[in-house]
């Protein structure tokens, strides 16, 4: 697969090659700003570009706003987003832009190989890829009268994948689970929770994630 | 007006001199009693005249010397008026008037002679100031001066020995004596007032005046009013007076000898100029602006050509409230300066008429209050602008604080936070070769070092975070309050009515507010939930952060709430806690952002 890396530190982008190197990745080109990221875009073919949110000149949200511009100008390349921190307002902003093809995690988990790679993929895939910190921090909060309350500890973790953009099948596999036995507990959690069915697994992100989140 | 102060300075003592050695003159036996009878008029006469001239040249801007002074004249020419059959040098003097005045009638000067009663109660009325205050006084004094000549010249041409009846004549006399009588009844009453309205300074210099009208009263009470009146003001009728054995009333001019005595003292005295002083000093403290001092103290000390000149470091001169260089007068000046000593160069300077170098007291005074004011004035202006200074030094300080911190987070981030995740990254990639390679030793004690650095990651982010949250520079104050929110223990109900950014330091500002509000309710509130409100209205933004919990909060216990109190205050804004036991705790702050 096809790959640009865009961060300005020169640190971390060779030790993000090497990863990706090492998993069988191609990486295409290495940017520094936005700029960079654009001209090269329009010059490689590429299937996913791996950017910092944090980029030269003003060091706040570049990242984001690179990802709206990609996710506009190329709707077929993934778009994930690495970051020192990682917040909901940010998962939610960029998921409302468009809720497929875009992850948003935070920078160490490259080092955390297998489950960087399955975030890589879903997001090249189609999919979505939430930071499990966003997601349980969210879950964490203890609110009066909370519907999350409501749900048995097996339909949480359910919950949490679906936050994070993991499909059934992985979800399955993950709790190791029958399909049929997750999606009983996916029509609970809806029923429990008032949500209404989102189309497709992709979909249900940023519906999750807004629930979650509103408070 | 200088040379018209100078001829009056001569003329008056000359004329007195001159009706003086004319009375002197009157040569026969004969004139006796004429003589006797001009001398009631040229003693008080002299005695105005002079007393009016001192008082004159003592407060020229005060008319009270000039209306003495008139008196005496009017006084003196009724005695040259006498003494005409007899004095050759009365009779110049007569026919020098008449002359001037060009009327048929002798008497014409006798006429207006009598107007010297009118101008003693006009003196009265408007003793010591000068000037007739009320509207009665006025209208009464103009009246007089209308009425007197008229009734005198009514009384001149009335053909009494033609025999229209001796009626006529009592008719007359009757209804000028009412007149008289009712208007210097009034008078009297006028000024009594003035004595009872009048506090202690204007009784001081009223006293002089009416004691000094005792034995003029006394003379108007005995034996007829009448009588006395037909005196005062009836110089025709001498003839029958001079012969009459009305002692009393023959001498009541005399009894005004004392008169001019009684106002040169009062007016001496100073009490009113001391009062309107008193009043000034009064004035000033409680703030006059500075286009206002000039008129204030050109009227406390009765000189309306006064001018307050400020002293201009940069020109090295004194100058007007305009700008205008005012240049100060020398020793032999018609005015004169007083300059108000500051601590290091004047202040200021006042500039008056030098007749007021006669009250250096008085001046002194009006000085020493008007540097007071802008003493003052100008301690104020100075705590004022320290005030302003220490204000801005503050919200300065804060501002580049928050500069520091956010800086310090930017280097974290750009340094130790970068460096420390490549250092992650080729940690994991060693210790992957190492597994490749069977060194499971190798691998394993890489895998508990990368778990302790990913700790260390861990607490990094977080002190960074507190240093300063990248979101809030990233999204704004509502995303990082929310974040804020996601991670505290105890549910955050944020409720903002807006979500537009604000100016960074207030959203730093309100950031840290938030944080330190909320740490507090977790950790001594012991409630259950935080309700925080975020409005912005007419270039206010309000931050609400309540609890509740069991309150009992206070911004002067806790040094936590003190500095959250002084960071809301060095933005200009007002932070109030609202704590009751059992009734949660509210922190209210309150930033002013246009």
């Amino acid at each position: 697969m096809r790959v640009i890396v865009a961060d300005d530190s020169a640190l971390f982008r060779a030790g993000l090659v090497r990863v990706l190197q090492s998993e069988g990745f191609e990486v295409v080109g290495q940017a520094r700003t936005a700029d960079e990221l654009y001209a090269l875009l329009a010059t490689e073919q590429a299937s996913l570009v791996i950017l910092d949110i944090h980029m030269p000149p003003t060091q706040t949200n570049e990242g984001l706003i690179a990802a709206r511009q990609i996710r506009r100008q190329y709707p077929d390349l993934g778009v994930l987003l690495l970051s020192q921190y990682v917040e909901s307002h940010h998962a939610l902003e960029l998921l409302s832009q468009s809720p497929d093809r875009v992850g948003y995690l935070l920078k160490d988990r490259v080092a955390d190989v297998d489950e960087f790679f399955d975030a890589v993929s879903r997001v090249a895939s189609g999919g979505s890829a939430i930071d499990p910190l966003v997601v349980s921090r969210l879950l964490a909060r203890k609110r009066a009268g909370d519907l999350v309350d409501d749900l048995t500890d097996r339909e949480r973790s359910v919950l949490a994948l679906m936050a994070e953009g993991r499909s059934n099948d992985a979800i399955a596999t993950e709790l190791r689970i029958s399909r049929k036995t997750l999606e009983t507990h996916i029509g609970t959690i809806y029923s429990k929770l008032g949500l209404e069915p989102t189309g497709g697994e992709h979909r249900r992100v940023l519906a999750v994630l807004s629930y979650l989140r509103s408070s | 007006m200088i040379a018209l102060r100078r001829s009056i300075q001569v003329a008056v003592p000359a004329l007195v001199v001159l009706v003086c050695v004319s009375d002197l003159l009157s040569p026969s036996q004969q004139s006796v009693p004429l003589w006797l009878y001009a001398l009631n008029y040229i003693v008080p006469g002299a005695a105005f005249a002079i007393a009016g001239l001192v008082a004159w040249s003592l407060r020229p801007a005060n008319h009270m010397g000039l209306l003495m002074m008139a008196v005496g004249v009017g006084l003196l020419i009724g005695a040259a008026g006498i003494l005409t059959p007899v004095s050759p040098l009365a009779r110049t003097i007569s026919e020098f008037l008449r002359l001037r005045v060009g009327h048929p009638s002798d008497y014409l000067f006798l006429a207006l002679g009598p107007l010297w009663a009118v101008v003693i109660l006009h003196l009265l009325l408007a003793f010591p100031s000068g000037r007739l205050g009320a509207r009665l006084s006025r209208g009464l004094v103009a009246a007089l001066y209308v009425f007197v000549p008229l009734i005198s010249l009514i009384g001149l041409s009335v053909p009494f020995e033609v025999g229209l009846g001796s009626w006529l004549q009592i008719g007359y006399t009757t209804v000028r004596s009412v007149v008289y009588q009712t208007c210097f009844a009034v008078g009297f009453v006028l000024i009594m007032k003035r004595w009872v309205q009048g506090g202690r300074a204007r009784r001081r210099s009223l006293s002089p005046v009416l004691w000094s009208l005792a034995p003029l009263s006394v003379a108007f009470l005995t034996p007829t009013l009448e009588g006395v009146l037909q005196q005062v003001i009836g110089v025709p009728d001498a003839g029958p007076l001079v012969d009459s054995t009305n002692a009393v009333a023959l001498a009541s001019p005399l009894f005004l000898i004392v008169l001019p005595i009684g106002f040169l003292v009062g007016l001496l005295r100073s009490g009113l100029d001391m009062t309107s002083v008193a009043s000034l000093v009064v004035r000033l403290s409680s703030g006059l602006l500075p286009e206002q001092l000039q008129p204030a103290l050109a009227k406390a000390l009765h000189d309306p050509s006064l001018e307050v000149a400020y002293w201009v470091p940069a020109l090295e001169s004194f100058a007007d409230l305009n700008g205008r260089r005012v240049e100060l007068p020398g020793p032999d000046s018609e005015r004169a300066a007083s300059i108000l000593d500051g601590a290091a160069s004047p202040v200021a300077a006042l500039v008056y008429d030098s007749s007021l170098r006669h009250e250096p007291q008085l001046v002194e005074t009006a000085a020493a209050a008007v540097r007071m004011a802008l003493e003052n004035a100008g301690l104020q202006a100075q705590l004022k602008a320290q005030l302003e200074e220490v204000r801005q030094s503050r919200a300065r300080l804060v501002e580049a604080g928050q500069r520091e911190r956010q800086q310090v987070e930017r280097d974290l981030h750009d340094g130790a936070q970068q460096q420390l995740v490549a250092l992650l990254l080729a940690l994991q990639a060693t210790r992957a070769e190492a597994a490749q390679y069977g060194d499971k030793r190798t691998a394993a004690m890489l895998g508990a070092n990368i778990a302790a650095l990913k700790q260390a990651l861990v607490e990094l982010r977080e002190l960074a975070r507190g240093i300063h949250p990248s979101i809030l520079t990233e999204a704004g104050l509502v995303a990082a309050i929310q974040s804020l929110g996601e991670r505290c223990p105890i549910p955050v109900q944020l409720d903002a009515e807006y979500s537009d950014r604000l100016p960074s330091h207030l959203e730093a500002t309100l950031y840290f507010v938030t944080a330190e509000a909320i740490t507090n309710a977790v950790k001594h509130s012991g409630g259950g939930r935080i309700q925080i409100s975020l409005r912005r209205r007419s270039g206010i933004v309000a931050l609400d952060v309540c609890d509740d919990g069991k309150g009992g909060a206070d911004l002067a216990a806790g040094t936590g709430l003190r500095g959250l109190s002084d960071r809301v205050a060095a933005v200009g804004g007002q932070l109030t806690v609202k704590s009751h036991h059992a009734g949660g705790t509210t922190i209210h702050s309150e930033i002013p952002c246009a």
